[in-house]
């Protein structure tokens, strides 16, 4: 018995083997054990903040609106259909979050009297010696919306095209030709510092 | 240069890693041999590392997992629901609420629609009075009334009442500016036309209580109150009608000849005793349907104004003094305001089937679609047509010299006044050219003396010490030197010619030079 218990003690115990990947917790979470909940928002939520923050040039309300995307992945979960990647299921909840954020305050721009509006800080500001970047932050901020969102999840994000489209529910034709004409509206507004910025 | 930005697109989409196999192959061939798609490379390099390195990753929030939890754990969704739906559910309890309003009460918004009309007019008959109260109304304005159609409608003559009948027939009033050609002339009408009948002294006074009478009625019918409201009373047509009438009537009892005169004989021959039972009856007509002018609305409602009350007032009030001169002074300021109120009569005018109306910036016409003038009812009476005798008496009248009538004095407060007219008699027949020297003949104006003042002025303050005459002095003594120099050098030529040819011809450069040098100078 004792010998038994000795070679059960140095023996490497068999692991029960725990699945952690996203369909895993998934499922988990459809199971009932809704606790598994916290492990896909840890896993998450950076790059659900860092969309957020690109997409709406502003780091005010990334908070809110990442909770609103988690609260509505919580509340739609159950319903998750595997037929695709979670995350870009995710993200394609999050920039939309971010496009109805973008619309209400554009509705709301219009509502507005003109000296009362906010405007909103593009990008705030890193650090004194970061002139360069602020430039090009505040000329991307300056692009529009469908261009915007395209270009920052391809350049920052590192989004493949297909994730893209996926995303922003569209052709990846589309996001092409939206990067393309987003770069060109970019050279196009950073022409004055050409000099600068190339050397 | 279209396959030039397919390229471009091409080679955006070739850093990104996203051509196929066939797209990078193509495209590297193509780089290879243009150098503009490689500075496009490059360029399109630098602004994705551009891009990629501006923006950074924005910082962990360590509270963020707890609050989604938290917010989680609330479970706020049936709140949120639910608070979603308040807005609609309000709409929906107003609508039902109206239709069983309305289900059993049809004509509650009639009813509102009728009642805040009611208020709306009882809020624009307060404080009417008279605009043209009996005293401020001249025998000549009731004149010019009767003739022209027109009331001054404040003290300084700035507005006034326009009456007329657009080309349909249908009555019109007009509340207007009064611009330069609607002006009255200075000098009476009403004096003209008496001066062009010849009337006596007792007929001139005569005419002038005729006239005076309606004074008291004219003025019962045009109503102003502080609220930028007129009333009109439609029976002004009519009285108009009447004073013209009774003018002519008059007139023709009393100077048939000289009217027979100013209007032909067969426009001027009519039936005194009908018109003036005519006009007795146009007199006692009375109505009391008033149109009101509102910056609201244009409404037709009954208004009682008693005349005899208001003058009642006017007399208790008449013992202050300064008080009642306030409150003419009130009344005399009055103008009514064709501001931007009335423009959407414009649009609105369709649905006031009763009346038509026109505005401008200083103008108000008013037309009545139906027939709103009460009837005088005499049958068998054939009015002459009234204001083609008012046009022919207009144009006879308007060359007529006004004399000076008899001063008589005429006993008041215990005082004698008399009264002068100031005449001014144009030279008739007399055609006058207008040009310049008939307009200083005019004024008297002698060219000589005005040349002369102005020389002398001109010198004697203008130019005395300018620099310009300092310079005409100099000039003037350079010339009478060059003058000087010019005489001896004549009078050299003429010395030189008696000399012999070689002396001559040496003097001769020689003063020619001289003179050159004298005219260089």
């Amino acid at each position: 018995m004792d010998f038994e218990d000795k070679i059960r003690k140095d023996m490497p115990q068999p692991k029960i083997l725990i699945l952690d990947d996203d369909f895993s917790l998934i499922k988990r979470f459809i199971d009932g054990e809704e606790s598994v909940f916290g492990e896909l928002l840890k896993r998450h939520k950076d790059k659900v903040r860092n969309i957020i923050y690109i997409t709406l040039t502003n780091s005010d309300l990334v908070d809110d609106i990442a909770q609103e995307v988690f609260i509505t992945v919580y509340r739609n979960l159950k319903s998750f259909r595997f037929e695709s990647q979670f995350t870009t299921w995710i993200y394609r909840i999050t920039i939309n979050k971010c496009k109805d954020h973008l619309r209400k305050k554009n509705i709301r721009r219009i509502f507005l009297p003109l000296n009362d509006e906010i405007e909103e800080p593009a990008f705030e500001s890193v650090n004194e010696n970061s002139d360069i970047k602020q430039i090009v932050r505040n000329a991307i901020a300056a692009l529009p919306d469908k261009l915007r969102i395209p270009l920052v999840l391809k350049d920052i994000e590192g989004f493949s095209y297909q994730e893209i489209a996926e995303s922003m529910d569209c052709e990846i034709g589309t996001v092409k030709s939206r990067i393309f004409r987003a770069r060109e509206a970019l050279k196009k507004l950073l022409q004055p510092l050409e000099k600068e910025l190339m050397e | 240069m279209k396959n030039f930005y397919n390229d471009k697109e091409l080679l955006s989409a070739y850093l990104d890693g996203e051509l196929s196999q066939a797209e990078k192959k193509y495209l590297e061939e193509k780089i290879k041999t243009s150098l503009e798609l490689q500075k496009e490379l490059a360029d399109i390099k630098k602004l994705k590392d551009l891009t990629a390195s501006s923006i950074e990753k924005i910082s962990g929030s360590p509270f963020f997992d707890t609050r989604v939890l938290a917010s989680l754990n609330q479970n706020p969704s049936s709140k949120l629901k639910l608070a979603k739906w308040i807005p609609a559910a309000a709409l929906l309890f107003l609508t039902i609420g109206l239709m069983i309003l309305l289900k059993f009460n049809p004509n509650f918004i009639n009813h509102l629609i009728e009642e805040q009309k009611s208020n709306l007019a009882g809020f624009y008959k307060q404080n009417l009075q008279p605009l043209l109260y009996a005293t401020n109304l001249t025998n000549e304005d009731i004149f010019n009334f009767a003739v022209y159609q027109q009331l001054p409608l404040d003290s300084t003559n700035q507005q006034m009442l326009k009456l007329g009948y657009d080309p349909q027939g249908a009555e019109y009033f007009e509340i207007k500016k009064i611009d330069d050609a609607d002006k009255m002339q200075p000098v009476g009408n009403l004096r003209k036309f008496v001066t062009a009948l010849g009337l006596g002294d007792l007929e001139t006074r005569q005419i002038d209580s005729i006239i005076g009478s309606y004074s008291e009625q004219l003025s019962s019918l045009v109503l102003v109150s502080d609220k930028n409201a007129v009333a009109i009373n439609p029976n002004i047509w009519n009285t108009r009608k009447a004073i013209l009438a009774d003018i002519i009537s008059f007139a023709q009892k009393h100077a048939s000849d000289n009217l027979n005169k100013i209007v032909s004989a067969d426009v001027a021959n009519f039936d005194v005793s009908s018109v003036a039972k005519w006009v007795s009856e146009a007199k006692n007509t009375k109505d009391d349907q008033y149109i009101f002018f509102t910056p609201d609305s244009i409404f037709k409602e009954n208004f009682e104004f008693d005349i005899a009350d208001f003058k009642k007032n006017m007399k208790n009030v008449d013992e202050d003094l300064r008080h009642v001169s306030e409150k003419n002074k009130n009344v005399q300021n009055f103008s009514f305001y064709m501001d931007s109120t009335f423009n959407h009569r414009k649009r609105s005018s369709s649905l006031s089937h009763q009346f038509k109306v026109f505005t401008n910036n200083n103008f108000v016409k008013v037309t009545l679609q139906n027939s709103d003038i009460p009837d005088i009812d005499i049958q068998n009476i054939e009015l002459p047509d009234f204001d083609s005798i008012a046009i022919i008496i207009n144009e006879a009248t308007k060359n007529v010299t006004v004399g000076r009538p008899p001063a008589n004095s005429v006993p008041f407060d215990n005082k004698n006044f008399k009264f002068e007219y100031k005449t001014d008699n144009p030279k008739k027949g007399k055609k006058i050219e207008f040009n310049l020297d008939s307009l200083m003949n005019l004024k008297n104006i002698d060219i000589d003396s005005l040349n002369n003042s102005i020389n002398k002025n001109y010198v004697n303050n203008f130019l005395n010490d300018s620099l310009m005459i300092f310079q005409n002095k100099e000039l003037k003594k350079e010339m009478d030197n060059l003058r000087k120099e010019l005489k001896r050098f004549r009078q050299q030529m003429k010395n030189y010619e008696n000399k012999d040819d070689e002396n001559n011809q040496n003097n001769l450069r020689e003063i020619k030079n001289n003179g050159a040098e004298v005219i260089q100078i």
